[in-house]
C-alpha cells in the first residue's frame, strides 16, 4: 500500500481535499491510451465511453497499489459503471459520493454536505483517522496553492512558447501526484516558463472546451496543426484551477461551494454558466478560435454541442465541433484541424 | 423463400379484445391535449418516464410524453426520416434515437397521430434513469424558451443499503416543495392538498390493476403477452391519477378478460412451449418481430421495461410527508433502473416466478444507461441460472439499426437452445 486512494469520477467531482485530511494522496485515474481496454471490455460493450473503459482497465490491473477507490457522480458512466467496479475491482475500500446532478436547487447544498460528511466519516472508519477542521483547512491551503501557481502558469500560454503537451502534462501531475509535493515543483515551472520565447509565429490561439482530454497525445495532434490551447474549461485544466476553495469557517462548505464556481462541465444541471465561462475566456484572451470536441459515445458533450456550436455561429465565433476517439494517433483528426487552422488564418487575415 | 422470411409471413400472435379499446382513450388524450394547449387557462407540460405524471395531474396540467410520442412516429414509420434530420441538426450517430426523433418531430410540425406534439408552457424531468433525459429537455426548453424543473434523483448503486436509501429519501422529499414552488410560479397554480390525496390514490388504483395484469402472466399458459402490454401501458404512464377514470376502466376491462382466459386456460399462443423475459425497448418500428415469436409457440411473459411503469405510490395515513417518504423510494429505486447487484437478484426471482425458459436481452445502442451491466447479467443469467439468453444488439427507435436477416437467425437459434434444455 502506497498511500494512495484513486478517483473515479468524469469531470472534476471528487473532493480531493478530504482525502488529503485523512493523509491519503488522491490519484485521478485517467486510463492509458495505449493500453488496449479488452479487461474492461468484457463487462462494458464497445459502444460505452472509451475514456471511461480505459479507467476501469487500469482500476483491474492497478487497483493493488491503492488503499482505495472514491468514486464520485460525473456522467452516467460514473454511476452506471460503479456497480461494474464495485463487483471486478479488487479493493478493500470503494465509496460513492453521490454529488448532487443538480447545481439550481436549494436542497442540492444540504444534500451534497451530508455526501462530503457521509465520506469523512467511511474513511475515518476505514483508516482510523480523524478528518479534523484543521486538517481540512491544511488540505484546502496545500490545493489553493497549487490552483494559484496553475493559475499564473495557464495565464502566460496566452503570451509565452508553450507547447500544448506541457502544459496538459503540469496539470496532469496536479490530479495524480502529492500536492504539497508539487507545489516547488510548480514554482521552478513557473519561473522557467516566465523566462519562454513569446508566443510563436504561424501558431492559432484557441480555446478548448467538450468532453476532458485525459492523455497529451490529443494535445500532440492541435500542436501538430498549430493549434495552441490557451484557454480550456477541462478538468485536467482550468476547470481545476480557475477558482479557489474560498476561506469559509466550515471547510466543508468552502468545497462545496468551489464546486459551484468552477468552470461548469455538461454533466451538470444547468449547463448554462458553461457558456458564460467560454465567452469570458474567449473574450478576455482574445483567442482566435474555438475548438469543441467530445470523445466517442461521450453523450453529455455531445449533447451540448449543437448549442454550442449554434451560439458561436450566431456570435460570429470562429469554431469547429469534432467528434474524437480514444487513440493517441488520428490523421482523420488532424486533416480537420488543419482545415480549422487554414480557416483561422483567412479570417485573421480578413481582420 | 428463406425460413426468416416464412417465419415472419406467418400469422402473428393474437392480441386482447379489449386491447382494440386503446385508439379511442389515446385519441381522447390527444384531442385533450390539443385543447389544453389552445385554451390560455389551461396548462400543458412535456415530461420524462421516472417522473410522476400523476404530480402534473394533481395540477391539472396535461401531461405530454416525448418518450411516448416517439414511439408512435416509429411505430408509423416516421423516425428514421425525423432521427436523420436531427443528425442533420448536428446531433450524433450515437445519442439516443427518442431524443432524435423529438427534434424532428417537433420542428416539423408533425401531427400527434404521427408522434408530433404541442408547445408546452413547462418541462419537468429527472435524471434518475438517463442524463439523456436532462439533457434532451435543457436542448428544448433552450430552444422552445420554456422553464424546465430538473429533479435529481441521486443515483442508487450496488451495495446501498437503507441508510443510504434514507439520505437519498430526503434529498427526493425536499425536492418535491421545490417542485410545488415552481408550479406556482410557472402555472400560478398552488398545491392542494386535497386534490394531490385524490389524485394519487386514483393513480393508485392503475398501478394495482396493471400489477394484477402481471399476477396472471405467471400462469401457464400466459393469457397475456408483451404483443398487449407493450401498447396496453399507456394509461400507465400518460393516464396515472388522470380524472375521468379512463385509464382505470379500460384496465379493469383488461384484468377481467385476462381473469377470464386465465380460468378457461386460454393462452396468447395456441400451444405454448417457451416463456421469455425481455429485458429492454423493444424495436417500436419492428413490433412484428414479438409477435412472430408465437409462431415458435414462445410467449414474452415478463418485461422490466413495462411493469417499472407500475411503481405504485401509496398516500399512508393521509399523512402528506409520510407518503411522500414512501414515495420517493419508487423514484430512487425501480426495476428498470435497478442497480447490478438488486438487477441479478430481481432477475432471479422473476425467472423463477414467471417460469421463464429464456431471456431476450436488447444490448440498445440508444440507450447505455439500461444497456450497463447487461454483460454481468448475461452470464449471470446463463451461468447461475442456467437460462439461454439472446443478446440483440439493436436500438429501440432507429431503424437503421435492425437487420433483418441476421436478427431472424439468431432467434431461430435461440429457439433451438431453448428446445435442446426442454
Ligand atoms: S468522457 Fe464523457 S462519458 Fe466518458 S466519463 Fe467523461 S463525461 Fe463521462
Ligand atoms: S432510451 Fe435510454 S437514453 Fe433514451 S431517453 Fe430512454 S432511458 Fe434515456
Amino acid at each position: 500500500m502506497n498511500n494512495i486512494i484513486a478517483i473515479f469520477d468524469s469531470s472534476h467531482d471528487a473532493p480531493e481535499e478530504i482525502i488529503m485530511a485523512a493523509g491519503k494522496i488522491p490519484y485521478k485515474i485517467l486510463g492509458d491510451v495505449h493500453t488496449s481496454t479488452t479487461p474492461a471490455d468484457q463487462y462494458l460493450f464497445e459502444t460505452f465511453c472509451p475514456a471511461a473503459r480505459s479507467f476501469l482497465t487500469e482500476a483491474l490491473s492497478s487497483s493493488e497499489n491503492w488503499d482505495g477507490i472514491v468514486a464520485a457522480h460525473g456522467c452516467d458512466a460514473t454511476h452506471r459503471h460503479f456497480d461494474i467496479w464495485k463487483k471486478h475491482v479488487k479493493i478493500p475500500f470503494l465509496h460513492y459520493v453521490n454529488n448532487p446532478f443538480s447545481r439550481v436547487s436549494k436542497s442540492s447544498r444540504k444534500f451534497y454536505k451530508i455526501e462530503l460528511q457521509t465520506l469523512i466519516q467511511a474513511l475515518e472508519e476505514q483508516y482510523s483517522v480523524q478528518i479534523t477542521t484543521e486538517k481540512l483547512k491544511h488540505a484546502i491551503s496545500i490545493s489553493n496553492q497549487v490552483k494559484s501557481l496553475l493559475q499564473k502558469l495557464g495565464k502566460l500560454r496566452e503570451s509565452k512558447d508553450i507547447p500544448n503537451r506541457e502544459y496538459f502534462e503540469i496539470c496532469k501531475k496536479a490530479v495524480q501526484e502529492d500536492k504539497a509535493d508539487l507545489i516547488s515543483e510548480l514554482q521552478q515551472t513557473l519561473e522557467i516558463w516566465k523566462d519562454r520565447p513569446t508566443f510563436p509565429k504561424g501558431y492559432a490561439k484557441i480555446m478548448l472546451t467538450g468532453s476532458d482530454v485525459t492523455f497529451p497525445e490529443f494535445m500532440d495532434i492541435l500542436e501538430k496543426a498549430k493549434l495552441r490551447v490557451v484557454r480550456d474549461d477541462l478538468s485536467i485544466g482550468e476547470r481545476y484551477y480557475a477558482a479557489l476553495i474560498p476561506d469559509f469557517d466550515d471547510p466543508i462548505d468552502a468545497i462545496i461551494e468551489y464546486q459551484y464556481l468552477i468552470p461548469r462541465p455538461s454533466t451538470k444541471h444547468p449547463s448554462n454558466p458553461r457558456l458564460d465561462y467560454i465567452f469570458e475566456a474567449y473574450f478576455e484572451s482574445k483567442v482566435d478560435g474555438i475548438l469543441s470536441q467530445n470523445l466517442k459515445f461521450c453523450e453529455d458533450y455531445a449533447y451540448d454541442s449543437v448549442w454550442l456550436s449554434d451560439t458561436f455561429k450566431e456570435k460570429g465565433i470562429p469554431s469547429i465541433h469534432l467528434e474524437r476517439d480514444f487513440i493517441a494517433e488520428d490523421q482523420q483528426l488532424f486533416t480537420r484541424l488543419e482545415a480549422f487552422r487554414e480557416l483561422l488564418k483567412t479570417q485573421e487575415a480578413l481582420k | 423463400m428463406s425460413s426468416a422470411e416464412q417465419h415472419t409471413q406467418k400469422k402473428l400472435v393474437k392480441t386482447l379484445k379489449t386491447s382494440s379499446k386503446l385508439k379511442k382513450i389515446m385519441a381522447w388524450y390527444f384531442i385533450k391535449g390539443k385543447i389544453y394547449s389552445k385554451l390560455p387557462w389551461k396548462k400543458v407540460a412535456w415530461s420524462v418516464s421516472g417522473f410522476p405524471t400523476e404530480f402534473l395531474w394533481t395540477y391539472d396540467v396535461y401531461p405530454f410524453l416525448p418518450e411516448n410520442c416517439a414511439t408512435i412516429a416509429a411505430a408509423r414509420h416516421k423516425s428514421q426520416e425525423l432521427i436523420e434530420y436531427a443528425e442533420a441538426c448536428g446531433y450524433s450517430r450515437d445519442l439516443c434515437s427518442y431524443m432524435k426523433t423529438n427534434i424532428g418531430a417537433y420542428d416539423k410540425k408533425l401531427p400527434a397521430q404521427f408522434g408530433g406534439l404541442e408547445k408546452p408552457d413547462i418541462m419537468v424531468c429527472t435524471n434518475t434513469i438517463c442524463d439523456t433525459h436532462v439533457k434532451w429537455f435543457q436542448i428544448q426548453s433552450r430552444k422552445l424558451n420554456v422553464p424546465l424543473f430538473q429533479w435529481d434523483i441521486p443515483a442508487y448503486v450496488s451495495g446501498s443499503d437503507e441508510k443510504v436509501m434514507n439520505r437519498y429519501i430526503d434529498y427526493v422529499q425536499d425536492q418535491f416543495w421545490e417542485f410545488t414552488d415552481f408550479m406556482y410560479d410557472h402555472t400560478g397554480k398552488k398545491f392542494n392538498q386535497k386534490k394531490f390525496i385524490k389524485t394519487i390514490n386514483k393513480a393508485d388504483e392503475l398501478a394495482v390493476l396493471w400489477h394484477e395484469l402481471f399476477e396472471y402472466r405467471k400462469k401457464i399458459p400466459a393469457p397475456l403477452g408483451y404483443a398487449d402490454t407493450l401498447g396496453d401501458v399507456f394509461p400507465m404512464f400518460a393516464l396515472v391519477g388522470e380524472r375521468s377514470g379512463r385509464g382505470v376502466n379500460f384496465y379493469q376491462e383488461l384484468v377481467n378478460e385476462v381473469k377470464e382466459a386465465a380460468k378457461v386456460g386460454k393462452g396468447v399462443v395456441d400451444e405454448e412451449k417457451y416463456r421469455l423475459l425481455f429485458e429492454g425497448i423493444p424495436f417500436w418500428y419492428k413490433i412484428k418481430f414479438f409477435h412472430q415469436l408465437a409462431n415458435f409457440g414462445a410467449v414474452v411473459t415478463y418485461e422490466p421495461y413495462t411493469y417499472s411503469f407500475g411503481a405504485r405510490r401509496k398516500i399512508i395515513d393521509n399523512d402528506i410527508e409520510k407518503s411522500l417518504r414512501e414515495m420517493a423510494k419508487t423514484l430512487i429505486h425501480t426495476p428498470y433502473f435497478y442497480n447490478l447487484e438488486t438487477r441479478m437478484e430481481y432477475f432471479k426471482k422473476t425467472i423463477e416466478e414467471y417460469k421463464i425458459d429464456g431471456v431476450i436481452l436488447h444490448n440498445n445502442l440508444s440507450c447505455r444507461p439500461s444497456t450497463t451491466g447487461m454483460a454481468d447479467l448475461k452470464n449471470y443469467i446463463q451461468e447461475e441460472l442456467g437460462k439461454p439468453v439472446l443478446l440483440l444488439t439493436c436500438d429501440m427507435n432507429d431503424p437503421r439499426a435492425f437487420s433483418e436477416a441476421p436478427m431472424q437467425t439468431r432467434l431461430e437459434s435461440f429457439i433451438e437452445l431453448l428446445e435442446a434444455q426442454k
